[in-house]
């Protein structure tokens, strides 16, 4: 087959080219078309920096199951049951008009335009399974600490499928490189990967 | 020369053994962790004590051992999720579901929207949360995870009584 493409390129190389060329050309506009098409583009608005450890996570987030904490809300489907979810996050890390967002009275373009976009238009979303949440007022499990959704600042995707203790992804590994460039840490890393956090350092 | 040879070559076995050993410990997974590490200061656990409480059940069992099982069949993530405790626990529980002796999975609230809000995040995992339709009085006893509610001042976790919860 690749001698067959090497032939072909040999005696079309005047036509091969131009054409290789165009295909280039064409491509970031076909996408850019794509992504204009459904009104979005990737905006990178004012991120807070990821905080590291309990007390960066309070300086920078507030305290737990604060009124921020729970400000902004987008939906979420599920694909495998068609169930819709509200998740709540914290107002620094979404609700900035754009595009694709109404102002829901968050500063930043972190989550629910950036990284769903991201996801959206990646096809990635039927990879988004049944079990989403975000904000809840919770202790971590078996203790009296606070979980990073008590913040506002987790989020828990497929949590049926991605269980915790599963020391592998099955869906959700297709989605977890857009988070991470995004700032969140993935908690495949302590074998839970249904869990995205925007912090580090515990 | 047979001395330097001996040396390189025990340097040579040191490091290829020193390599392997690495490699054999970087392809095995993690070990299993139940839940993520504490991050932050513990808060003391308050029972509430005396309180009129909102209390969302996710089951009655006769013993502690089947509630404590069901209980682990019903993880919440990272998160806490349910508190085995015997249903003597509250006054005007067993009035209204169980009999004293049994143990239930409960999680109480002072408010009814830190209830809802607990029923809507157990729904998101399919798990059973029924609100009790009054409040019971709390006799102290086992944790139960008060404080686990957004303060209605927006401040932050409700770790005090509320006009409503105090009898």
């Amino acid at each position: 087959m690749r001698a067959k493409v090497g032939i072909f390129l040999r005696r079309h190389r005047r036509r091969a080219l131009p054409l290789m060329a165009a295909m280039a050309l064409a491509m970031p506009l076909v996408v850019g078309w794509h992504w204009a098409k459904l009104g979005w583009r990737d905006w990178h608005h004012n991120y807070p920096a990821v905080p590291n450890g309990y007390t960066q996570i309070v300086n920078r987030f507030g305290q737990p199951c604060s009124t921020a904490a729970r400000a902004v809300y987008m939906y979420w489907r599920a694909a495998d049951t068609g169930t819709t979810y509200s998740v709540r996050f914290h107002r620094k890390l979404g609700g900035y008009p754009t595009q694709m967002v109404s102002g829901k009275g968050g500063v930043s373009t972190n989550l629910d335009n950036d990284v769903y976009g991201h996801i959206q238009n990646n096809h990635l979303s039927q990879y988004v399974k049944h079990g989403i949440y975000g904000y809840a007022c919770r202790y971590v499990r078996g203790g009296t600490s606070w979980s990073t959704h008590a913040f506002g600042i987790a989020v828990d995707l497929s949590s049926a499928e991605e269980y915790m203790g599963k020391t592998y992804s099955t869906t959700n590994y297709r989605f977890a490189q857009i988070f991470q460039n995004h700032g969140w840490k993935w908690g495949l890393s302590f074998n839970d990967p249904m869990h995205f956090q925007y912090a580090t350092g515990y | 020369m047979k001395r330097t040879l001996a040396i390189l070559l025990g340097l040579l076995g040191t490091v290829g053994i020193s390599i392997g050993l690495l490699a054999a410990v970087g392809r095995t997974d993690p070990a299993p962790r139940d839940f993520g590490p504490p991050i932050g200061p513990r808060m003391t656990p308050d029972t509430g004590w005396g309180e009129l409480l909102i209390v969302v059940v996710g089951g009655i069992y006769p013993t502690r051992a089947e509630a404590e099982a069901a209980n682990d069949a019903m993880p919440f993530g990272d998160m806490s999720g349910y508190y085995v405790v015997p249903v003597a626990q509250f006054q005007g529980f067993d009035q209204g579901i169980g009999s004293p002796g049994d143990f239930a999975l409960v999680c109480a609230f002072r408010t009814e929207q830190g209830a809802l809000d607990f029923v809507a995040l157990a729904q998101s995992f399919e798990y059973p949360a029924t609100i009790l339709p009054g409040r019971v009085r709390s006799l102290g006893g086992l944790y139960v995870g008060l404080g686990q509610e957004a303060n209605p001042d927006g401040t932050g976790p409700l770790t005090h009584p509320v006009p409503e919860s105090l009898p």
